[in-house]
């Protein structure tokens, strides 16, 4: 069975001329919530279902993944901790910072706390960036899935507390969470808007795409933070 | 190195720890009122179950004794068998008088136990009521101001938790526990329900039927704003009743006699069935 390193701790496994993209299981022998687990060469593979995590669907639609086996990631939304399960397998070596504001979702969320090593989880409104300032160290990447109206100013807050200077953005932006009568298109065309130039930390974004066909009306968004813009040139 | 990794170890073990200490003083509380609300509702079952064994088991001794409920188990409790009743007593004439049958002391005695049984099931279940107007004071003390701790608990315990109550939108709340009838709306062409178990609320069960549905409405407005209230806040704001009355009462000023029936002769369903169902409704 081929199997292909697409970025760092991110695969894709050729089985019976399917392709399935997995990460490699930090904690060998547990599903996390019921994926299946391959093993080839010794190695054991969770898979990575695209339908249920954006950032599953941005590995597909070919973002360039800024994540490596030591990086530090504040991750915004994390809900029950699906893809922060397979974040938790890319960095190896690294930590993620699991911020969710709902107790019942966090529960759940901290059973797989409870496994895993690299996962510091965070009860909290990630619109507040200050209620966690005194946990969160500087991170390479922020990536943020609230589906919340205010999602470019919930990700401009936090980069501006806590992403390393020119750390990476990922951003799921669910247009319906924005308006729900407005045109997608829109949306997305302001939003992305907002970032280069509506907050006082300014990014560069390097990729945009809809995250269709595996979540409609979401644009997935790779930026890069600014500090200071006199370092832009 | 090394102690950048304690470091995280402990920090990782400190923000568990802090997570799980806060659900489980935020989650628990409306879980216990949920599950006492259950409770009562178990309890109401059987009580209702062996109450009635109660009457017709013990109606073989004492038949003319026109008693049910509490007040039946009680008295079968400290009496047993009717010959036990005191000259003097309101029943004793009655009870010398019966035509019912002679109680052996081993019945007596089954029959005493039986009921005592169902007493403590009467207290145990004042006992949860008086728990869960506590427990809603603090968890919810708006909603409580606005529906009463009981209907406000209920609501919680038909929402799923609090916050779920909270994000119902109003319309929602309005029909939370008319189920049935929401169905039978959507199967056929009977009229939506006006209102679920809100309707047990007397401002809405004593009001005149054509002021239901607005009493309605605005009344389960304001029970999602306290349920609101309560969730983000937890702060008791007596303005959210001081409001919800005056809406009460304009609704009740601006709809003084009921609405002329339009005068159809056809059967039409809509205003026709309106009326019919009223019927049922005032119990
Ligand atoms: C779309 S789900 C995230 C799914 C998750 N990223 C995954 O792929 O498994 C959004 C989550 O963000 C949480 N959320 C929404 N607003 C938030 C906020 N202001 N702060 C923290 N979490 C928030 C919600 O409770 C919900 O669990």
């Amino acid at each position: 069975m081929p199997v292909e390193e697409l970025s760092d701790g991110i695969f894709n496994l050729s089985i019976d001329d399917r392709q399935m993209l997995a990460t490699r299981n930090l904690m060998p022998g547990i599903s996390v919530y019921g994926e299946r687990l391959i093993v080839e060469d010794d190695v054991e593979y969770r898979q990575w279902d695209p339908s249920r995590s954006k950032l599953g669907a941005m590995v597909l639609r070919n973002f360039e993944i800024p994540l490596t086996y030591d990086s530090t990631v504040l991750y915004l939304g994390a809900a029950s901790g699906t893809t922060v399960s397979h974040v938790s397998d890319i960095l190896r070596d690294g930590l993620v910072y699991a911020v969710e504001f709902s107790p019942r979702t966090m529960r759940d969320l901290l059973q797989l706390c409870d496994q895993r090593p690299n996962i510091i989880p965070i009860l909290a409104d990630a619109n507040k960036p200050q209620s966690y300032a005194h946990i969160v160290e500087k991170v390479d990447v922020i990536f943020q899935d609230v589906a919340q109206p205010n999602q470019a100013e919930i990700a401009a807050v936090n980069s501006k507390y806590f992403l390393e200077e020119n750390g990476h953005l990922m951003l799921s932006i669910k247009s319906r969470s924005i308006d729900t009568v407005a045109s997608p298109k829109k949306i997305f065309k302001d939003e992305v808007r907002k970032l280069e130039s509506g907050f006082d930390v300014e990014f560069e974004v390097l990729q945009r795409k809809e995250l269709e066909p595996f979540h409609e009306d979401h644009l997935g968004v790779l930026a890069r933070m600014f500090v200071d813009h006199e370092e832009k040139e | 190195m090394e102690l950048d990794e304690e470091y995280d170890v402990l920090l990782r073990d400190v923000c568990i720890r802090a997570a799980k200490s806060r659900i489980s003083s935020n989650d628990t509380d409306d879980v216990r009122i949920i599950q006492a609300v259950q409770a009562l509702d178990d309890i109401d079952r059987n009580v209702n179950e062996l109450s009635e064994r109660l009457l017709e088991w013990y109606g073989a001794y004492f038949p003319e004794l026109e008693l049910t409920g509490e007040a039946l188990a009680s008295f079968v409790t400290s009496f047993g068998s009717r010959a036990n009743v005191p000259a003097g007593h309101p029943l004793h004439e009655k009870a010398s008088g019966s035509m019912g049958a002679e109680i052996s002391f081993a019945d007596e005695e089954l029959l005493r136990t039986f009921a005592s049984n169902l007493c403590s099931l009467y207290d145990t279940r004042r006992h949860i009521e008086s728990y869960i107007v506590t427990g809603m004071g603090s968890l919810a003390p708006n909603l409580s101001d606005i529906a009463g701790a009981l209907l406000g608990a209920r609501l919680i315990s038909m929402a799923g938790s609090l916050q779920k109550l909270a994000s119902f939108p109003s319309s929602t709340v309005q029909v939370i526990g008319a189920h049935r009838a929401l169905f039978k709306h959507l199967r056929s062409n009977t009229p939506s329900p006006k209102h679920g178990i809100i309707y047990n609320n007397i401002i809405i069960k004593n009001a005149p039927w054509w002021q239901r549905g607005k009493l309605a409405r605005a009344f389960a407005s304001k029970i999602s704003l306290a349920a609101r209230t309560d969730l983000y806040s937890g702060k008791k704001n007596p303005s959210i009743r001081e409001s919800m009355e005056k809406k009460l009462n304009a609704i009740r000023a601006a709809n003084p006699s009921p609405p002329k029936r339009e005068s159809k002769p056809t059967g039409k369903p809509g205003p026709k069935g309106r009326g019919r169902n009223r019927k049922g409704g005032r119990r």
